[in-house]
């Protein structure tokens, strides 16, 4: 074989390998040799450039709910094929599919092998690993032609280890990095020229994109406070002293729940403050400031509402990622439903 | 569900509803600076705005004021 001809690996669901719909979606991981599937295609796009040398075939249930099996699975297969590139789907708007593929471009990752992977902007998998290549694609696959378009000129480059520009210029989804640079222009002058072509109503290229919030219905008043069930939630990160469970003082993915049962208010003896974001003394001198028990107690007391849910939930407000604010709150969300509490304060560090 | 913010804006900016103004970012709920028994009134005021704003209804992003101004204006 020439030396310049690219090892592509290739991961497929068991859709994709022809080997059936949902009633197959428990099928283990199996290797075959060469390309099967969309790897076809893929195949005929290298042309000469490269050969899809071997693909991994898996049912997307399997994966998903046997991950670190499955991951086993594709490490021993990446370890043994040692690939210049993975492709991995598209995987389109399949969820569990796209979970997969990202999972392999993390684990190809981890070993040193570059990957790419296509699906739809708003694939859940997406959010698994978000530093993966992933190369925009329609709903479904009637968008084929047009991904695989993309996905194999930048696995390619990936392959050959040339250097890949920005997001935009190369077609792949932003991968959240800045690399530093020099550009033509200065800041100030840059940022002129953009807004008089806004002004001017003509097209302008922001350098920094704003996720977009999504308008959220208010919800409906709390009808009976006297007879309401109030939980509190705070985004200030309050823990257990000592952190337990080791909540992270910044870009922290997760939330947590804490007891409440007995405490008329938080002790700094027992509960600190482990936010990275402000400066913490005061609320780990007295937590109340950040998470008011002492006074819900005193109002529940009062009835002004029924009773104080026996728990809270915490995460870290600071540099969180859009993706995993949104996660959190839809799983705090979820649980207060699930705990049948009517009304929520928030507090917000 | 309502929103004990130091900074209110970015609350309503996000989409938050309903929207209580708190003190710092520091101490959202309270006020380390003042005796004890202010800062908890300071609390306390805040916790029973956030409850009226529970149980009042809104059509879009809302500031609720501070409860004493309002009681003071009655």
């Amino acid at each position: 074989m020439d030396a310049h001809r690219l090892r592509v690996a290739h991961y497929i669901n068991q859709f994709f390998a022809g080997i059936g719909g949902e009633e197959r979606a428990e099928t283990p991981p199996a290797v075959k040799d060469g390309p099967a599937g969309p790897g076809r295609a893929i195949q005929a796009a290298l042309g000469p450039r490269g050969a899809v040398v071997s693909t991994m075939v898996c049912g997307d249930s399997r994966f998903n709910e046997q991950i670190d099996a499955a991951g086993d699975a594709v490490r021993a297969w990446l370890g043994a094929q040692r690939p210049d590139v993975v492709i991995a789907g598209p995987a389109f708007a399949a969820g569990r599919y796209g979970r997969a593929c990202v999972e392999v471009c993390r684990i190809a990752a981890d070993l040193g092998i570059p990957a790419v992977t296509g699906m739809h902007p708003e694939n859940p998998g997406l959010l698994m690993y978000r530093e993966a290549y992933v190369v925009p694609t329609a709903g479904s696959a009637a968008g084929m032609g047009a991904a695989l378009g993309a996905i194999v000129p930048l696995a390619c480059k990936l392959g050959a280890r040339l250097p890949v520009g920005a997001a935009e210029d190369e077609g792949y989804l932003p991968r959240g990095i800045r690399r530093p640079g020099m550009r033509a222009l200065p800041g100030a002058r840059r940022a002129v020229d953009m807004l008089v072509a806004k002004l001017g109503g003509k097209p302008f290229r922001t350098e920094l994109p704003v996720e977009g919030y999504e308008a959220v219905a208010p919800a409906p008043p709390v009808a009976d406070l006297p007879r309401a069930t109030i939980a509190v939630v705070t985004t200030g990160a309050i823990v257990p002293k000592g952190n337990p469970d080791h909540l992270k003082r910044c870009s922290e993915t997760r939330w947590q729940r804490y007891e409440l049962e007995g405490r008329t208010r938080l002790s700094a003896d027992e509960f600190e403050c482990v936010h990275g974001g402000f400066y913490n003394v005061p609320a780990s001198e007295n937590p109340n400031v950040v998470l008011p028990l002492d006074a819900l107690r005193e109002l529940e007391r009062r009835g002004a509402f029924a009773r104080l849910a026996d728990f809270y939930c915490t995460t870290t407000g600071n540099d969180q990622r859009f993706a995993d604010c949104v996660r959190n709150g839809k799983e705090i969300a979820e649980m207060l439903w699930q705990e049948r509490i009517d009304g929520v304060l928030l507090v917000a560090t | 569900m309502a929103v004990v913010s130091a900074l209110p804006p970015l609350a309503m900016q996000a989409g938050a509803n309903r929207v209580v103004q708190g003190v710092k970012i520091e101490h959202v709920c309270g006020d380390p600076a003042l005796p004890a028994e202010e800062d908890g009134e300071v609390r306390r005021r805040l916790v029973e705005r956030g409850l009226r704003a529970l149980a009042t209804a809104v059509e879009r992003p809302t500031l609720f004021e501070d409860a004493g101004a309002a009681a003071a204006a009655r």
